[in-house]
């Protein structure tokens, strides 16, 4: 058995020393009724006492001539001296407990001496920390790190820009963390380097007609098409059908295929509902919400459904949504759609402006002739069994447009077959037509009229037979017009139709759907083509100027109105013709009026306002159409002259909104720095002064003064923000005075907001801070007692730091923490991008280790969201995984990229950060696992100890672990040396209890060369455990203060960026005290900082306490 | 106009000026060589590699063309002659922390290093040298490395001292370009840029306005800040003013190869190549004329797969092997390629080598941390005040500091100082 080296080991000394004054502080006084001593008494016993044995056994070796050690003991006459560096004793305690000092070569005091030394060394720093406590210390100037200048960047911008990938990486101070202002130095260099960020920064800004924002882009047209995404984004949401039709495809209606109405399911949603929203079970808000539909139109189509306003053409529909099942949805947008087609058409938009062309992409046009030419080209019907009959029968179908036959006469004016070959047959001298000839020249009111002439009342159908050998290539031909004098306000619809002879067509009753057809001649290279060509099939006959036409014009508004073929042009961009002069063309009028509210109006005149100014489309479309005019001006052929006149007049309207959009520019352009000087408020964290202000505007004319336009001006103003001290370092007031004093509003702010979030304050903290909340009534003594430290939770502003504080705790925000503090203090910051293993033996490695960062990242920040304990931190069971760490774990189930939390991490030998793979991995070796590494970590980083460095020329290890030995043989073996073992013997045990994880941190059960494991292994303290749960129970249980004690020194030193001092013990005793009472939880830990005097004052200028 | 420019003139003049070093190199730019203004100037390049070498390997014996050398230096034999082999040098102040960080962030201060979480060194003499000399040349110094520092504390010492041997001030270690595309950047990119000057004076103005609000230690810190915004101002203005002050003009006015490309090259090989040839281009330009290269970092993580090494370079330190050995040699060609390329630059009668003081060295011998002798070697003439060929022994003698060796390096740069880090003496046979 080896012996052990016969004193207390020196970190646990100091834990007792540590312990001792938190217990006094906590009213738990290990030594009861032990008072602090006064300091008086102490410099007493220095002098008397202790003075005289330093003289005798230190100043041999410690004196102003020999300060071995960089130590003289000389210059501590008195307890005044004393009290400059009490850092010093605490190393001599060290010293002295270890045995280290005096060497043994040297004179050695006695035993009592020693305690009385050590005795009076423990009181004096207990003294010490009482008389310091809360002092805020000195606070080294921070400068924002890299990657707080990447959130405040990414938090102030909205956008994600990486200013930082070219600039040196952080070193850390203090506790370890980068955000210690020690470490944070400045350079030209770096300078040049924040300059050119600051430019990269200001590129991306986007000015607007009213200020600006940034854009992950820094181009014109990427802003623009950016704002198209948007709209188009913003009309997806109503609309149906994306693809325009391209005009040459000279498939016309195609024009209108997108931006269409998603009537099928609006129908549906009211089928579904129809009894439920009738009797008033379920309101069309919630129908509405239940389908995903748009309120405003399902309010709109329900009323105009159950509707009982008689109406020529919804009537039908209504009659058929009464008695209509849900399935049927999609019959009734058919029928709706095909109304829709004759009802509306289409036109390019491109050359809108230009003398003829469409005003609009989608126009009304109305199916109503007051004279329709017949040309019925007439086809033999064909019969089931396909057998040619004799003969077969023509009708005219006349039916009364669903209104009635009130004045219904129609004249059907020489009706008459027409054929290539022979002279034309009138209708009435066509033989065996079975027609009666006194209907001819007859009106049904037995008046005279045109012998050839037919004169009908509808509902009608005029029917006549043909011998099928005279058919082919014969057309009928009539006029049909309504019979001037007794159908003035009649209204008819005319179909012509074939069939058998046996057969009678009937007359629909109601409203034949009608059918537009439009047509455009192709589009030439730079002209536009004619005027466009409607046709149109079953449309009504009315008389001029009738109340008929009016009245099914105006039915024809109202459905319009309510069934529009498209919402909106989604297109936006014209591509409907070969040129096109209109940048954007805006037409969503429809979509407005039905579906939009106020806010979302606004967003979208907002939404189009910008796209105009940003793309500056005035201006572009001038430069295009001088151009198209001084193409079609150089050419002297009659055409291109035809062309040029008809162009020409587009040019002075533009000319005209040009000249407005640049006065706009000129006029925008203060309010564009008005916000430029808000922004940099928020960037400095806190609103500026005037002095700041007139500097920034001071610049801005400067510049411009120096001939640069005001988009670089304004640019390199907004670089100089990021370049200003007050951005890039994080400045605090020193108030001149001795003492220390309350930091401001704006400076508390910044440091919660930089603690937790790592960035700038939000709105909800700034107006906090702006409105005083976060210091006023904060009636804090200006010289409090120090062994009275304030009571926490006590006033208002207590309550609204700590509101601010859990809020701010419970935001994703909070990861920056998980990022920025627990990956440092866990020594993986970089692991995710640079850790490296043997790519030979773990080639999967590298696409593993972001995951494995990832996933640390994950279990820190759900820990801090979710106010866990932070006993978790050791014996969490759960963890966080996407598919490809799972397999790596060994864990069933998850799938994808996506992460998941699991359960049961136990089972699998992990749970907690012990078991993480990230810091198994980042404390191995290269290509095999370090004992040594692990150990290290677990009693350096989780238990605060700090060995001795190791000895001059420590012998080399082999690369691979020699045959026949495991990793751990390897080491016991280069421990074994009796100068390692003193240091080894306090590390290694801790990294073999971990060793059945390999180099990686996946589970094995046998080394490489296929030797059994053994993570079984005597602690330092001759505990016996086995394997990582062995460990963990005994950090649980044997260390859970010291444990905690760390973590909270930790987060200590990060939220207040510096070393953790003397004078903050009591705080970390108060906390440690706290956390035990509140199950450890993670808050507890945050509050007792915020709360704390070292977060919310400031030394004074001249502070001398 | 003229208020703004009484204020800028009122700044450079005295309010900041108590707070700015340069100030002491206005008065002497470019006149206070201790050279005719006809000879070239001498350049001084250190380069730096971390975690020691090879036992045993780091050894010369004899002397001109029978020298020979240990296996670490064999890059170097063509070199002989020109090569000054100095053993048994060490920094009292490195045995302190005696680990990584501790021995390497001081070893061309020789300052004691604050440990505990503080950052504090002294100034490098390499940055004295630019200090001093900055303004006779576009660039008062060029600070490379090829390897991204590390965060963190390692036994009590920032790892800040792993990745920095040259500090500028005793708290502002000088950060390293470690982007071949930027550091050619900073050599011959004329940022002449409309407005950027207007800007500097802004936040300048801006800065100085904050300083007598802050404590006394923010004001150092913000100093750090003011001198940098003057120092890019500084350099504006001598934008374009190359070599006016001099009768001597470098063999090449402009870069005769293109920048490199942006990013950090995958290949090791390829990025130590070519920042080896920016400092090469640098030289031989006269854009700076102080150049210290840090290939690696004490405790570095890089890895050799070209060299079929995939292990970390500290790693593989605490390994004695023929890897490690390779590893070495491939860190002393580099060293070997700049003196080879600088020979071949003909400057007058002699080369850029023989006008050049070229220094190699780690922060210990071993990867043991053995820091009770650090491997030295220097190269070039010195514009012939450098005497190559010759092993010089030091160790058990009682003047054997490095900081002896920078007051005799800083002699040859026509800078006499009395006292430099922990020494006053000088090595006479150097």
């Amino acid at each position: 058995m080896k012996t052990r080296v016969p004193c207390r080991p020196v970190p646990q000394l100091i834990e007792g020393l540590l312990w001792f004054a938190i217990s006094f502080l906590l009213g738990t006084s290990i030594v009861s009724g032990d008072e602090p001593a006064s300091l008086r008494t102490i410099g007493e016993e220095y002098a008397r006492e202790v003075r005289p044995l330093i003289r005798q056994f230190c100043l041999d070796c410690h004196s102003i001539e020999n300060p071995e050690g960089g130590l003289n003991l000389n210059q501590f006459a008195t307890l005044t001296e004393v009290r400059r560096a009490p850092r010093v004793w605490v190393k001599i305690v060290e010293m002295l407990a270890s045995g280290e000092m005096p060497p043994r070569d040297s004179q050695q005091p006695s035993d009592s001496e020693k305690k009385q030394l050590l005795d009076w060394i423990e009181r004096y720093l207990r003294a010490e920390t009482l008389a310091s406590a809360g002092d805020p210390g000195i606070v080294v100037l921070r400068r924002l790190t890299n990657a707080e200048y990447t959130y405040t960047i990414r938090d102030l911008t909205g956008v994600d820009l990486n200013p930082v990938r070219k600039f040196p990486a952080n070193s850390a101070a203090g506790e370890g963390f980068t955000n210690t202002g020690g470490a944070l130095v400045m350079s030209p260099a770096l300078l040049q380097k924040y300059f050119g960020a600051g430019e990269e920064i200001a590129a991306h800004a986007v000015l607007l007609p009213n200020g600006f924002r940034f854009s992950p882009h820094a181009t014109q047209q990427d802003w623009t098409n950016e704002i198209l995404a948007e709209i188009r984004e913003f009309y997806k949401e109503f609309v149906e059908g994306e693809k325009l039709g391209s005009f040459q495809s000279n498939l016309p209606y195609h024009l209108g295929q997108a931006g269409r109405l998603p009537l099928e399911k609006y129908f549906s949603a009211t089928l579904a509902e129809r009894s439920a929203i009738t009797n008033g079970t379920k309101t069309i808000e919630t129908v509405a919400r239940q389908y995903g539909l748009n309120t405003k139109y399902l309010g709109i189509l329900w009323s105009s459904l159950s509707g009982s306003r008689p109406s020529l053409i919804l009537d039908k529909l209504r009659s058929c949504w009464q008695c209509a099942e849900p399935e049927d949805a999609d019959a009734l947008a058919a029928d709706v759609a095909a109304w829709q087609k004759g009802l509306w058409t289409f036109g390019p938009v491109g050359l809108y402006g230009k003398k003829g062309a469409p005003a609009r992409w989608m126009q009304p046009v109305n199916p109503l002739v007051t004279r329709e030419d017949i040309h019925f080209r007439i086809e033999i019907p064909t019969t089931p069994d396909n057998e040619k009959k004799e003969e077969f029968a023509v009708s005219l179908v006349v039916t009364d447009a669903g209104d009635g036959n009130d004045q219904d006469f129609v004249v059907f004016q020489q009706p008459r077959l027409v054929s290539k070959e022979q002279p034309d047959i009138l209708l009435r001298d066509l033989p065996d037509s079975g027609l009666d000839p006194i209907m001819f020249g007859r009106h049904p009111n037995s008046q005279a009229i045109d012998a050839d002439s037919l004169c009908v009342r509808a509902p009608s159908v005029i029917k006549f037979r043909l011998p099928t050998k005279l058919a082919a290539d014969l057309v009928f031909v009539t006029t049909a017009v309504l019979e001037k004098e007794t159908g003035s306000e009649g209204s008819v619809q005319v179909l012509p139709v074939t069939h058998r002879v046996d057969d009678t067509p009937s007359v629909r009753s109601g409203l034949l759907t009608c059918e537009v057809t439009t047509k455009f001649s192709k589009v030439g290279v730079l002209v536009a083509g004619r005027d466009r060509d409607v046709s149109r099939r079953g449309a009504i006959l009315v008389s001029e100027t009738s109340t008929a036409s009016r009245r099914i014009e105006a039915a024809m508004d109202e459905y319009r109105s309510i069934f529009p073929a498209a919402l909106c042009y989604t297109q936006i961009v014209p591509v409907d013709e070969i040129l096109t002069m209109t940048l954007f063309h805006r037409e969503d009028d429809h979509l407005a009026r039905l579906m939009l509210d106020d806010a979302q109006k606004s967003r979208l005149d907002r939404l189009w306002e910008e796209l105009h100014y940003v793309s500056q489309s005035p201006l572009k479309r001038l430069d295009a159409m001088e151009l198209v005019l001084e193409v079609l001006a150089g050419n002297e052929a009659a055409d291109f002259r035809a062309r040029y006149n008809l162009f020409k007049p587009m040019r002075a309207p533009l000319q005209k909104l040009t000249a407005e959009f640049r006065e706009e520019l000129v006029d925008d352009e203060p309010g564009q720095i008005d916000a430029l000087i808000d922004f940099a408020g928020r960037a400095c964290r806190r609103p500026l002064t005037q002095v700041q202000a007139s500097s920034l505007r001071g610049l801005y004319h400067r510049l411009r003064s120096q001939e640069l336009p005001h988009d670089e001006a304004f640019r390199l103003t907004l670089a100089r923000v990021f370049v200003a001290s007050p951005f890039l370092y994080r400045f605090e007031n020193a108030p001149a005075g001795t003492d220390t004093a309350q930091v401001s509003d704006w400076e508390l702010a910044s440091r919660l907001s930089y603690f937790l979030w790592s960035s700038i304050p939000d709105e909800e903290l700034r107006t906090a801070a702006q409105t005083g909340r976060l210091t006023h009534s904060h009636a804090r003594d200006s010289n409090p007692d120090s062994s009275n430290p304030p009571t926490a939770f006590g006033d208002e502003s207590d309550a609204e730091l700590l509101r601010q504080t859990k809020r701010m705790l419970s935001d994703a925000r909070v990861r920056r923490l998980a990022t920025e503090f627990a990956c440092q203090w866990i020594h993986t910051y970089d692991f995710g991008s640079l850790g490296r293993k043997s790519e030979t033996l773990f080639p999967d490695f590298a696409r593993l280790r972001g995951d494995m960062h990832e996933e640390s990242i994950l279990f820190f920040t759900d820990l801090f969201r979710h106010d866990g304990s932070l006993l978790s931190l050791l014996d969490a069971n759960h963890t966080f995984v996407n598919e490809r760490l799972a397999k790596f774990y060994g864990i069933q189930g998850v799938n994808g990229a996506t992460w998941c939390r699991v359960d049961g991490m136990r089972n699998h030998g992990r749970g907690g950060i012990l078991g993480l793979a990230v810091t198994l991995a980042k404390h191995s070796g290269a290509s095999r696992t370090s004992p040594i590494l692990r150990g290290n970590w677990v009693s350096e980083v989780l238990l605060g100890e700090k060995l001795p460095r190791p000895p001059k020329n420590v012998p080399q290890l082999a690369t691979t672990v020699p045959e026949g030995l495991t990793e751990r043989q390897l080491i016991e073996q280069h421990s074994s040396n009796a100068a390692c073992a003193k240091c080894h013997s306090r590390i290694d045990p801790f990294g073999f209890a971990l060793e059945n994880f390999d180099t990686v941190g996946r589970w094995r059960d046998k080394s490489d060369s296929g030797l059994v494991i053994n993570s079984q292994t005597t602690l330092p303290d001759g505990t016996q455990i086995q394997g990582l749960s062995g460990l963990r129970e005994y950090l649980l249980k044997k260390h859970r203060d010291t444990f905690v004690y760390q973590f909270c020194r930790k987060l200590l030193g990060y939220a207040i960026g510096r070393e953790v001092r003397f004078s903050d013990r009591p705080l970390l005793a108060k906390m440690q005290h706290r956390l035990k009472k509140n199950n450890y939880r993670f808050s507890i830990a945050v509050e007792t900082i915020v709360l704390s005097e070292q977060f919310r004052r400031i030394r004074e200028n001249s502070y001398d306490r | 106009m003229t208020h703004h420019f009484a204020r800028r003139t009122f700044l450079r003049g005295t309010g900041v000026s108590m707070a700015l070093p340069w100030m002491e190199s206005l008065s002497v730019w470019g006149d206070q060589t201790t050279k005719p203004a006809s000879q070239a100037p001498v350049r001084l390049a250190v380069l730096f590699s971390g975690n020691g070498f090879t036992n045993n390997e780091w050894t010369a014996r004899g002397e001109g063309q029978q020298m020979e050398l240990g296996q670490v230096l064999t890059p170097l034999t063509e070199f002989r002659e020109k090569l000054l082999f100095i053993r048994g040098l060490y920094n009292v102040e490195a045995q302190q922390g005696g680990i990584h960080s501790a021995q390497t962030g001081n070893l061309l201060t020789g300052a004691r290093l604050a440990s505990g979480g503080d950052i504090r060194s002294g100034t490098s003499f390499d940055q004295i040298v630019a200090q001093r000399y900055g303004y006779s040349t576009k660039v008062p110094s060029l600070v490379l490395g090829c390897e991204r520092s590390n965060p963190g504390i390692h036994k009590d010492y920032s790892m800040v001292y792993s990745s920095h041997i040259s500090w500028s001030s005793p708290t502002a270690p000088t950060p390293l370009e470690i982007y071949p595309a930027l550091a050619f950047d900073q050599l011959f990119k004329d940022d002449v840029q409309r407005g950027k000057q207007s800007v500097l004076d802004a936040v300048l103005t801006e800065a100085h306005g904050f300083r007598n609000k802050i404590s006394s230690t923010d004001q150092r810190k913000l100093d750090e800040y003011l001198n940098s915004v003057h120092e890019v101002e500084k350099r504006i203005e001598l934008a374009g003013r190359n070599g006016e002050l001099q009768g001597w003009r470098p063999t090449l006015e402009k870069p005769n190869v293109p920048r490199p490309p942006e990013g950090i090259p995958q290949e090791i090989t390829e990025h130590m190549r070519l920042m080896c040839d920016i400092l090469v281009l640098a030289f031989q330009t006269d854009t700076t004329r102080v150049c210290t290269l840090k290939l690696n970092n004490d405790h570095s993580a890089l890895q050799f797969p070209h060299l079929d090494v995939e292990i970390g370079h500290h790693e593989l330190s605490h390994r004695n092997n023929t890897k490690w050995l390779k590893v070495n040699q491939f860190m002393v060609e580099q060293f070997g390629y700049i003196a080879r390329r600088l020979d071949a630059i003909q400057e007058g009668e002699r080369t850029a080598l023989d006008n050049s003081m070229l220094m190699y060295c780690s922060s210990m011998m071993t990867g043991g941390h053995d820091a009770t002798e650090l491997p030295v070697v220097l190269l070039g003439g010195a514009g012939g005040q450098l005497q190559g060929g010759r092993v010089l022994d030091y160790l058990g003698k009682p003047n054997r500091k490095m900081c002896s060796l920078y007051l005799s390096m800083l002699d040859k740069q026509g800078i006499h100082l009395k006292q430099f880090g922990d020494s006053t003496r000088r090595l006479s046979e150097v």
